[in-house]
This record gives C-alpha cells, sequence and structure tokens, in this order.
C-alpha cells in the first residue's frame, strides 16, 4: 500500500522497517552511552545502509549499470568514488567552475549538482568515453596539438563543454566560444590555446 | 643512422597530453586503494581563543563512522615536540601548527577534528554532527590596523645582510627632497591561489613504520622531509607520490594541516585515507597571497632621470610563522636610481598563515614600482617606456655586478611593436571606441634566474629506450616534456624513445617546483646524466669493441637497435650484447650550480603591454589585447612556454581586475568563500595573449641557458593593466582589483 | 549531507500533496541551488520530490502570449524560436545568467526560486535571519557591497540573484501555481517579496504550492530590447546591478517603456514611474537619464555599497541605449 499514489518511491521496504527500528534507536539513547554504543553502531549501520541506497539504472559511456546507490550521493561522486570514472574532476562542488562537466543525454550539465538517483534511466558520456578505443575524439586531439592544458586537471570539463560548444551551434566565433565556455574555468589560463583547439575543431569541420 | 631533428625550442606536444586529454592522469584523490576511507575536517568557527569542549558523539554514532579524531583522542605524533620551535625557518618546514596537539585555535576554520567514514557521503555528514564549545579571545584579522604593530622579520634582525632587511644606496628618503616627485600608497589585498584541483591527499600506512602518501604538492622531498619528521621515520620509510599535480601556483609548497590530518587518521583507523578539502577550506589553510600595504615616493630630473626612490611595505602574515616574501626586490635592481630605500615589514594576524603565490612578492611589489614609474612618467610628460629607456641600467644597480644576460630593451621593442605602442596617446583618456574608452600601459617584471642542484638518473633499456627518472615534480608547465626534449637532443634520439618519469620521492633527488627555478636545475642533471650514459655505453662497448674505448665521448651514438660511433658508423654493438651482462645500463648524476651566482646577477626579465577598454558607464574593464615578452633564456619548447605566458597574464588579469578575498573582521571569516564570490578570470576575460621571446641563452645560468619563466609571466602584469586604465581614464586605481565600483 | 528520503512524482497533485503534508518536504527541480545548499547545509529538507518527471517543459502559445512550463530549462527557453520572435528581452536575460552548463540543468520556477547569494546566509555560522530568524542581519553592518539599495529592511538586505526575474517582472508575467487549495495566478512583482520582519520567506508562495507555468502576455517589445548586466568579470558571475529595458519606439518618440532592474533588491525590482517618465519622450540620452534619476529615487545606500547609487542609474542609461539602437 502506498500513501501517495502518484508518486513513485525507489526506496525498498526497508525503510519503514527503519522507520520502526529507529524508535528503539531513540530507546536506546537514554541509556548510559558506552553500554549501548557497540550495538547501536551495528544495528545502524545494517539499518542505516538499508535505509540510505536506492536502486538506480544508468548507462555509462556505452555501459549499462544497476546499482544502489544513497539519494544523496551527487552524479559525481558516484562516478568518481564508486564508478571510478576519475577522469570527471572535482573542482569546486558547487557548480562554479565546469570541472566536472559530463552529457546527460547528450546536454552538458555540472554533476555535481544533481543527485545519482534523478538520472535514472539516462545515458552518461564522461570524457572516458569520448575516444573511441585508441582513436581520440577530434577536440581531444586538437586540445593536445594546439596545447589547449597544462595541469591537466580542467581539461575533461573543458573537453566535454567543448563538444557541446561546437555541437550547440556555440562556436561561431572566438568571442562566441569565449562566452559559452565561460562555465569551465581553468586556472592555468590557458584560454586562448583552448579557443583555438575548438576552432580548429569547428573549422576542420570534423563530426563531433 | 638518421639525423636526429633539434628538439631544443621545438613545440613539442606534451608527453603527457594523452593522459591529461582522456582523463587517464591520476591525481592525488585518485587511486584506489583496498578499504580506502574518507576523511572531512571539522574546522574552528571562532579566530582566537580556546577549545573547551568538543561534543563528537553524534558523529561517533552516525552510519558508517570510523572514527572522530580532535586533541582529546589523537594520537601522539612524535615530531610535534621538536617541530616548528623555531618561527624564522622557512616555511616548508611542517608542523608549525601541530595539529589536534591542543585546544589553542589560531585562525578561524582551523581544524579542530577530523572525521573518518567508510563514505565520502557519510563522512561528510558525521562532520556536521561534531559540536565545539570554545573560550574566544579578540582576535586581529585586518592589516590595515594592524599597521602600527609592524615588525621587522627575524631573519632580517639575526642578518642585516638578509634580502629582508632595510636597504639604503645614496641618502635615505632622498625623493623627499626632490624638486619633481611623487608619493603614492599601494594596496594588494588577500589572493588566493585556487588551482583546479582541490588540496587532496591519500594517506597509507603501509607498515606501522611505513607510510605512502598520494599528496598534492610542489616538493616530493619537502613533503616527505615534513612528514618523516613530523613522525620521527627515517626519511626512506615515507614514499611521497605526485605523478599529476592539478595546478598549485604556490599552495604546494608547504605542508598544510590536512595532509597531517589524513595521516593521522589513517594511522587511526588504520586504513588507507583520502581527503580533499573543500573549495571554502581552500581560502583558510593553504596560504594566499598576502594583503599588503606598500608606499612609493620618487623623485626625478625634469629630464626624466630617476634621482630617489623609496619603497616601504608591511605585508601579512601568521600569529604562528614568519611568511615573507621578496616583495621590494625588482625596486632595488630595475632602475639606476642614485638613491634608493626599502623597508619590509610583517603585521602578524589571526589567520592561516600565507605563502608564495605566483609571482609572489615580487607581483606584489611590481604593482607598485611600475604603477609609479607611469605615474613619474605622467606628471614628467614622457612616454612611460621612453622613460623606462631613460632609467635602464646595463649591470645591477643593487649588487653592482654585471648582468649575467639582460635582454630587456629586445622585449620592449618585440612588445612596442606587436601591441601598437605607437598608437597610445599620451594624454589619458583621448581614445574611444563607442561607448569603450580605450587605453594601452606597460608593466616590467623581473625574477632571480634560480637554480639549485638536481639528480636525475638514465637507464638504456635492451630495446633502445631510455628510461629517466627524476623526484621533480610538474604542475602544470610541462616539466616532463621539456626534460625529454632537453634529453633527446643530448642523446641523438627521437622523443618518443625517451620516458621521463617524475613525481615520486624515491625517484633521484631534485628541489620543490617553485620560484621558476625547474628547469634551470632540473634541466643540467637530465643534460648531464645523458652524457654520463653515453659514455658509460661508451665504455661498456669497448669492452666488446675496441673503437669504442677509444672513441670521444660525444662520438658515440645511439641508434635504433645498436650503439655506435658518428665518426665510425661500422664499428657496431647491439644493446642486446651490451646490456648482456648488467640487463640495463643506467646512471645517476648531480649537477650543482657553480659560483657564478656570485659573480654576476642573474635574473629573467619580462614586459607586458595592456590595450584596455573601460566602459564609459559601467566602469567595467576588458582587457582587449595582451602582449607578454620575455628574456626567459633558451627556450626549451615554444609551445608550453607560450602557454606559461599566457597563463601567467591571465593570472596578472585576475590580480587587477578581479581577485580579492575578503574578511568580516568581526567574525575573523572570509565572506568570498567559493568561486562564485571570489572571481578569478574565465573565457570571457581572456583575450589573445600574445607571446615573444627573445630566445637568448643565459650560459651563466647553466650550460643550456635558461633562466625560467614562470614567474615573470605575471610580475608586471598587472600594473600593465592599471596603467592601460589609467591612459583610458585618468583614473588611478592605486588599490586592486579594478572593479567597476572604482570607475563609475 | 543529511540523509533524505527521495520520491519521484509522476502527476502534479502527488507532489503536491506531499509537500504539502510535510513540512521538510521540498521539491527538487534542476537542483542547482537547492543541492548547493543542501551540501553547505543550509537547506536540510528530510523528503525530496523530484519532479521533472511531471509533464510541465512546454513552451507554447497560449492566449496572446507565451506560456512557459515551470520544466523548461534555461537554455531550452532561451533558444526557443517562439521565445525569441515574441520575447527576446527573456532570452537576453536568460543568457546573461550563470553558465551553459548550468542552463542546460536550470528550469523557468527553480530559476524564480534561488535564494539569495548573501556571504552571511551561505555561512552557518554568521548571523542571518533569512536563514535563521532572530539571528541577527550580518550584512546590515558587514561587507554589504552586493547588497539591496531598494526595499531593505533592518532584518534583512539581501538581494535576489536570478537574471531572468528581471525580465519577466519587466514583462507583466504571470505566474501559475497549483495548489492543495487549488490553482491560482500571481502577477510576476508579486511573486518575489521584500523582506521586512520576515525575510525567511522569499516568495509569496504557499507550503507545497508548485509553480507549473509562468504566461507572458504578448506586447510590443519584440525588437528595441537590451539585458544590461554589470558583473566582475566578463561572464559566470552575479550582477552587481542589472537592468531589463525595453521600449517600444514610433520613430524617435518612446511609445511604450519597460524598465526593471536586477542586484538591487530582495525582489527583481520593477521601475514604473520610470518607465512612465518616458512615454512620449524622445529616445534620447536626456530622456534615459532623467529616467534614470528618476528610478533611483528612495534608493539608500549601506557602508560597502554605495557605489550602486551611481552603477545603478548608469546601467539603466546604458540598457536604454542599447535598446533604442537595437
Amino acid at each position: 500500500m502506498n500513501a501517495e499514489p502518484e508518486l513513485e518511491s525507489p526506496h525498498d521496504d526497508s525503510r519503514r522497517t527503519f522507520l520502526k527500528q529507529s524508535s528503539v534507536l531513540t530507546a536506546m539513547a537514554l541509556v548510559p552511552s558506552p553500554v549501548v554504543t557497540a550495538a547501536a553502531a551495528e544495528l545502524d549501520e545494517k539499518v542505516a545502509a538499508a535505509f540510505e541506497k536506492v536502486p538506480l539504472s544508468l548507462k555509462v559511456n556505452g555501459t549499462k549499470h544497476k546499482l544502489k546507490v544513497e539519494p544523496r550521493t551527487t552524479l559525481l561522486d558516484l562516478l568518481r568514488e564508486q564508478l571510478h570514472l576519475t577522469g570527471t574532476k572535482k573542482g569546486c562542488d558547487y557548480g562554479q567552475c565546469g570541472a566536472c562537466t559530463v552529457h546527460v543525454d547528450g546536454q552538458r550539465v555540472n554533476s555535481c549538482l544533481s543527485f545519482a538517483v534523478m538520472h535514472d534511466g539516462q545515458e552518461i558520456t564522461t570524457i572516458e568515453g569520448l575516444a573511441k578505443g585508441d582513436e581520440l575524439h577530434p577536440m581531444q586531439e586538437a586540445f593536445v596539438k594546439h596545447d589547449g592544458f597544462q595541469c591537466g586537471y580542467c581539461t575533461p570539463g573543458q573537453i566535454m563543454s567543448a563538444v557541446a560548444c561546437v555541437r550547440e551551434g556555440h562556436a561561431g566565433s572566438e568571442g562566441e566560444i569565449r562566452e559559452y565556455m565561460s562555465g569551465n574555468i581553468c586556472r592555468c589560463g590557458a584560454y586562448s590555446n583552448i579557443v583555438a583547439a575548438i576552432q580548429d575543431v569547428k573549422q576542420g569541420g570534423q563530426k563531433v | 643512422m638518421k639525423a636526429q631533428q633539434k628538439q631544443i625550442g621545438a613545440p613539442m606536444n606534451r608527453v603527457d597530453g594523452h593522459l591529461k586529454v582522456t582523463g587517464a592522469a591520476k591525481y592525488s584523490a585518485e587511486y584506489e586503494l583496498p578499504g580506502l576511507a574518507y576523511a572531512v575536517l571539522v574546522g574552528s568557527t571562532i579566530t582566537k581563543g580556546r577549545l573547551t569542549s568538543i561534543d563528537a558523539k553524534a558523529a561517533e554514532r552516525a552510519p558508517g563512522v570510523l572514527a572522530v579524531i580532535t586533541h582529546y583522542n589523537s594520537p601522539k605524533v612524535p615530531g610535534y615536540d621538536t617541530a616548528g620551535k623555531d618561527p624564522s625557518q622557512p616555511a616548508t618546514v611542517g608542523g608549525p601548527i601541530k595539529l589536534f596537539n591542543d585546544d589553542k585555535i589560531r585562525f578561524n576554520d582551523q581544524p579542530i577534528a577530523v572525521v573518518v567514514a567508510d563514505t565520502l557521503e557519510r563522512a561528510r555528514y558525521a562532520a556536521r554532527l561534531v559540536k565545539a564549545q570554545y573560550a574566544k579571545e579578540a582576535h586581529q584579522t585586518n592589516l590595515e590596523d594592524n599597521k602600527p604593530q609592524a615588525f621587522l622579520p627575524t631573519s632580517a634582525k639575526k642578518n642585516p645582510k638578509s634580502p629582508m632587511a632595510d636597504y639604503q644606496r645614496g641618502q635615505a628618503d632622498a625623493y623627499k627632497t626632490g624638486a619633481i616627485k611623487i608619493e603614492g600608497e599601494y594596496v594588494i589585498p588577500t589572493e588566493v591561489h585556487h588551482p583546479m584541483e582541490l588540496q587532496s591527499i591519500t594517506a597509507h600506512w603501509e607498515a606501522p613504520d611505513r607510510l605512502t602518501l598520494y599528496d598534492k604538492t610542489q616538493g616530493t622531498l619537502a613533503t616527505r622531509r615534513d612528514f618523516a619528521k613530523e613522525w620521527g621515520l627515517p626519511e626512506a620509510n615515507v614514499k611521497v607520490i605526485a605523478t599529476f599535480v592539478g595546478g598549485a601556483f604556490g599552495n604546494a609548497l608547504h605542508s598544510w594541516p590536512h595532509e597531517s590530518a589524513a595521516i593521522i587518521a589513517a594511522k587511526v583507523v588504520n586504513r588507507p585515507v583520502k581527503l580533499m578539502l573543500t573549495r571554502e577550506q581552500m581560502f583558510t589553510m593553504v596560504g594566499y597571497r598576502p594583503y599588503t600595504w606598500q608606499k612609493l615616493g620618487m623623485s626625478a630630473t625634469p629630464d626624466g632621470k630617476i634621482t630617489a626612490i623609496t619603497h616601504e611595505s608591511i605585508g601579512q602574515t601568521s600569529t604562528y610563522e614568519e611568511f615573507t616574501e621578496s616583495t621590494l626586490a625588482q625596486t632595488r635592481m630595475m632602475y639606476a636610481s642614485p638613491n634608493l630605500t626599502t623597508r619590509y615589514r610583517l603585521a602578524a594576524l589571526d589567520i592561516g598563515s600565507p605563502i608564495w603565490m605566483r609571482g609572489p612578492g615580487e607581483a606584489t611589489g611590481a604593482f607598485a614600482l611600475e604603477s609609479a614609474m607611469d605615474e613619474m612618467a605622467h606628471l614628467l610628460n614622457l612616454d612611460p617606456l621612453e622613460f623606462r629607456l631613460r632609467n635602464y641600467t646595463d649591470t645591477d644597480p643593487e649588487k653592482n655586478r654585471p648582468w649575467s644576460t639582460k635582454f630587456l630593451k629586445e622585449c620592449y621593442k618585440l612588445g612596442a611593436d606587436r601591441i601598437g605602442w605607437n598608437k597610445r596617446k599620451l594624454k589619458p583618456g583621448s581614445i574611444r571606441d563607442g561607448e569603450w574608452l580605450v587605453g594601452y600601459g606597460m608593466g616590467v617584471g623581473t625574477f632571480g634566474a634560480h637554480r639549485g642542484g638536481a639528480h636525475a638518473s638514465a637507464q638504456l633499456r635492451p630495446d633502445g629506450t631510455v628510461l629517466m627518472q627524476c623526484a621533480t615534480t610538474d604542475i602544470g608547465p610541462g616539466t616532463g616534456t621539456a626534460m625529454t626534449q632537453i634529453a633527446a637532443d643530448t642523446l641523438g634520439i627521437a622523443p618518443e624513445k625517451i620516458t621521463f618519469e617524475l613525481g615520486h620521492s624515491d625517484y633521484p633527488q631534485a628541489g620543490t617546483q617553485g620560484g621558476s627555478s625547474t628547469v634551470n636545475s632540473v634541466g643540467p642533471a637530465v643534460q648531464q646524466a645523458c652524457l654520463a650514459l653515453k659514455d658509460k655505453l661508451r665504455e661498456l662497448a669497448g669492452a666488446q669493441n675496441p673503437a669504442f674505448a677509444s672513441a670521444k665521448k660525444d662520438d658515440v651514438a645511439l641508434g635504433d637497435k645498436h650503439l655506435s660511433l658518428s665518426s665510425n658508423t661500422a664499428a657496431r654493438v647491439p644493446y642486446a650484447d651490451l646490456l648482456k651482462q648488467a640487463g640495463a645500463a643506467s646512471v645517476t648524476v648531480e649537477a650543482k650550480p657553480g659560483n657564478e651566482g656570485q659573480q654576476y646577477s642573474m635574473y629573467s626579465f619580462s614586459v607586458h603591454f595592456a590595450e584596455v577598454r573601460v566602459h564609459e558607464l559601467t566602469g567595467e574593464v576588458r582587457v582587449s589585447k595582451l602582449v607578454s615578452c620575455a628574456d626567459a633564456g633558451t627556450i626549451i619548447n615554444e609551445k608550453t612556454a607560450a602557454n606559461q605566458m599566457k597563463g601567467g597574464a591571465v593570472g596578472g588579469i585576475g590580480m587587477a581586475l578581479m581577485e580579492h578575498a575578503r574578511i568580516d573582521d568581526r567574525f575573523g571569516r572570509y565572506v568570498t568563500k567559493d568561486l562564485a564570490d571570489y572571481h578569478v578570470p574565465v573565457h570571457a576575460d581572456a583575450p589573445n595573449i600574445e607571446v615573444a621571446f627573445v630566445n637568448q641563452p643565459d650560459l651563466k645560468v647553466n650550460a643550456l641557458g635558461t633562466k625560467g619563466i614562470g614567474e615573470i609571466a605575471t610580475i608586471g602584469v598587472a600594473p600593465a593593466i592599471a596603467n592601460a586604465v589609467f591612459n583610458a581614464t585618468g583614473k588611478r586605481v592605486r588599490e586592486l582589483p579594478i572593479t567597476p565600483d572604482k570607475l563609475v | 549531507m543529511n540523509q533524505f528520503q527521495y520520491v519521484r512524482a509522476t502527476k502534479s497533485q502527488g507532489a503536491i500533496d506531499a509537500v504539502a503534508k510535510d513540512p521538510q518536504a521540498k521539491f527538487i527541480a534542476g537542483g542547482t541551488n537547492l543541492v548547493d545548499l543542501m551540501k553547505r547545509g543550509i537547506m536540510t529538507p528530510q523528503k525530496l520530490v523530484d519532479i521533472n518527471r511531471l509533464p510541465l517543459a512546454k513552451i507554447e502559445r497560449q492566449d496572446n502570449g507565451l506560456r512557459l512550463g515551470a520544466l523548461a530549462l534555461n537554455s531550452t527557453v532561451a533558444n526557443d524560436a517562439l521565445v525569441r520572435q515574441h520575447q527576446p528581452l527573456l532570452a537576453l536575460a536568460l543568457n546573461a545568467g550563470a553558465s551553459p552548463q548550468l542552463r542546460n540543468m536550470a528550469t523557468v520556477g527553480g530559476n524564480m526560486l534561488q535564494r539569495t547569494r548573501c556571504s552571511y546566509f551561505y555561512d552557518l555560522t554568521m548571523p542571518c535571519n533569512k536563514r535563521e530568524p532572530g539571528t541577527g542581519c550580518g550584512a546590515l553592518e558587514g561587507i554589504n557591497r552586493m547588497h539591496a539599495i531598494f526595499g531593505a529592511s533592518d532584518k534583512c538586505i539581501a538581494v535576489h540573484p536570478s537574471d531572468m526575474s528581471v525580465a519577466l517582472v519587466a514583462l507583466d508575467a504571470t505566474v501559475l501555481v497549483s495548489g492543495s487549495k487549488g490553482d491560482r495566478r500571481i502577477a510576476f512583482a508579486d511573486f518575489h517579496r521584500l523582506p521586512g520582519d520576515t525575510p525567511e520567506k522569499d516568495t509569496n508562495l504557499e507550503a507545497g504550492e508548485l509553480i507549473t507555468a509562468v504566461d507572458i502576455p504578448d506586447g510590443p517589445f519584440t525588437k528595441h530590447v537590451h539585458y544590461q548586466k554589470v558583473r566582475e568579470r566578463a561572464s559566470y558571475a552575479f550582477a552587481l546591478v542589472s537592468t531589463a529595458a525595453a521600449l517600444d519606439l514610433d520613430g524617435n518618440t518612446i511609445k511604450a517603456a519597460r524598465l526593471a532592474m536586477g542586484g538591487v533588491a530582495h525582489k527583481p525590482w520593477r521601475l514604473t514611474a520610470a518607465e512612465q517618465s518616458l512615454v512620449g519622450q524622445p529616445a534620447t540620452e536626456a530622456s534615459f537619464r532623467r529616467a534614470a534619476e528618476v528610478a533611483m529615487q528612495g534608493a539608500k545606500a549601506f557602508k560597502h555599497n554605495a557605489y550602486k547609487l551611481k552603477l545603478g542609474p548608469n546601467t539603466i542609461v546604458q540598457a536604454l541605449r542599447t535598446a533604442a539602437a537595437a
């Protein structure tokens, strides 16, 4: 029975179990703490694990994943910490730098600012999914050729954003590229080389 | 054998480019280790005082929490007893804070606890549950309020010849009696390095006395030394790995509390622990460019000869470390002023310690000096370039020594042509482009061509490839690429045959990557290691073929599969035979500078020319063109070197126009907490930046002729922009950054 | 971040009921502001109702106007042919905000519900009546260079950060909301609030009310429009001051005008008196300057934001100039 018929709750039934047991935890909290710490910790652990995680289906770089994740896990942390796709970078965690840029259903987004569970059924492309095997994507080639990076940390985000910038039709001029790449900060300051790389790809007319 | 292309100077693609564009380059928070746990720091919410209690119960009970460590329960860190006793010791010596050792709060957000859990989410949540009580004391976080308490650094008190000591040539403060004089106060606010990679460390005790750190550091050996000392371990037991460093700009020149926290945490939970700072924490505990007040007075003759300069500065430091930088160095040596006085002071505030930020003190000082040059030129109704030429000096007026090399005039010429300096009008506000006022400005930069000793190893493998190693790091300039080019030319083989490994403390020793010194120092080591390898191969081959035994050192040629002689290509020894006994041939050498540094004044020089547009109504400033020219000695890689120059210029744009970390002094907390409040340049702020190198070797620095690029790329950019804003508007802004509110 | 329960809404009513009956529940759409605030512990909902799958993303013609679904993405709206044809000012304002990535996530409804970027609101340890009523306003005597010059109270001097909302208030938009008591329409100018004594309330939405759409009536403002945003860098920054300007010109005579400012008040700040002053006047610098003076009547600065008293009118003049020349 669901009290909210127009909502889907991805949580499984263990949530209700948790709610029941949490009253046990409350009661235990009244007992002197050293007595219950160990017991509570163990119980907490099991209950919380069941409560915390919800199922999630994602396609990442062409691979389907059936996962169980905490709702509070961001897409970025899921990629980096659980799927070990560390090419996507954490530069600020607040949508203020662009290092975490990935494509969700083909659109560039900041993966740090959305919860992974919100992307159930969607298709994610990260920097690791851009090249075709050993063959670099033209944008990756252009970044190497034009030295569009220094330390390399913002680079995956820059490249994912650059590919989207061209696809969106926002690479028409230097000025337009600069504006539409402004969501990706490069503290090393390789900006003009990045712009050159994007223009090269755009003018080369390769499919991006 | 094919003649090898000369690699030094060529615009070779980076050797690690492929790894960087595919996301395969691993930074310090990206190592998968079994049982990895996550640590999150809890910071003090007061600025000064004492912790009276910490309630960690709720955090300890939260799901997945492995430990909550505070000064109440932290294990004893053996090195705390001896570390940090002397505040004048170099900042890279760790432990001044002695994390979790006592109840003392020295700055806001000082870590008071570290929470370790099995997932990042759980650690982050539990960290919020830690509650502390404090006994607050009155704090000081405002430099302007504390100028009266400014003091001479201890290093200068101990040593009157210290570069931090008061300096005088000719008469003291002679500008005051000059007929034509200017005087101004200049302020650089606190700026924060903010590399894109958040400071991260993964600490792993592989055995109770063996520690491995995957760490964001500019010096694997400095970090190893600091934490070996902190834990009372032999240095050989500590391994520091920094294969890729996601930018640093100086903030990884020091060992910081979060590193100590991760190591303590890993010890307590007996698992590898990863700790990545938040962007807020990047403001408070990993250094910054200190707020600096400066006063500069200058006098000149009517025909534009400087007669005297007095330059004073008060920089910010913390209460527990004396941070000093060379704010006044450029003033002492750049122009031929017969009378010159400098005074450097510090004011200690209740804020975490500063650390050198790109171009460090020199960039701060150059803002005052190069602005003043522009002000004096304006007063004299002289072109600022002409004014600088009239005060050009062919010897170092500070040390009375010849320059090792100085091609600054050539830089002036290159830059002035490229920016179109002849378009500049003497009278400010003369040029318009619609609603935009257009102006031109220039600024000069200089930085010592520092060189230290360095080791490198070279090993020939049976397949004809060469492996080179050095403990140096690459925070972005392309060290591995430059070294590969040097090795390729020295060995006479293709760069593809060379692998240059760096960023590991087990590799042959080299200094920290900082102060524009890496190529100057490591380059010669690589060169000499390659020469030594060739000689060793010649020796080995001599045992098999007498032609080699009698051959000259540089006659040896490395072919695809065999060693031969340039003078006698018939003489050949296959590598397989050569290395049969040894398996591989390897050498490790040390390259040290000679005493040239005592005979010559060795500096890199740069000049930056800016064209800016200032909106007549909104006061917005756009840098529409920037030309940076450098006399940096030999350029090893035209492409990466130019990129480094462009990057430094972008940093200068940030400094000039937007970067400003602000503290609310009532609380001692930053109100700029993230990259939305603290602005750094974005794509739209960066124009096309033209770079030109004089590219003349300075063989006094090293046999390669390099002088260093990293700092001069930034030094002088901010004043060039400020001077251009003056030329556009007639408004002189002496307090950076030049935001619209200062121009409307 | 605290744990929370996550549910996906399949029908609006279910979502509304879930949030209406649970004060600890919040809707989540793009998440660009809410996730940020949750990470920092500034908002701590116990339940999130994901509304992204509700059919509220359409942009369509409706009753001599445009209807923007509340879930239409900022980038979609900015690039939409109907929007560009009928309401180009809106497209300009949207493109002046955030970054391309954020505009690909942020929705119309979410953009309106952005919370202030005031530094004191963003720091759990500092006083802030908006975040924690009764603790005081840290900005009042603090570093208030980004703060309000209109409509502030001694409880709060924060500003609303949205660019889109500045255009929408100028364009006489209407917000459509659904709640447990049914549907209602709110004039855009009445949607956001001034802080008064209750700065914790940003808007006049009631608990559980869901924004479903925004209606913008057709108007004559299809050509002479401009959104002037002044910020501390060339892009990807919140406004120091911004102005949305729209003119209906007959030759060089102004038949009608719309003006609103951002970065100056707790809500997007419509300048009706200044608009009136422009009607019937020639589109000249002098008219614009007079309108800007009218606009600034009643403005009051604090210690660090006095520059807005000059930058504000200058920005209005620049916006009008550019709009007239468009």
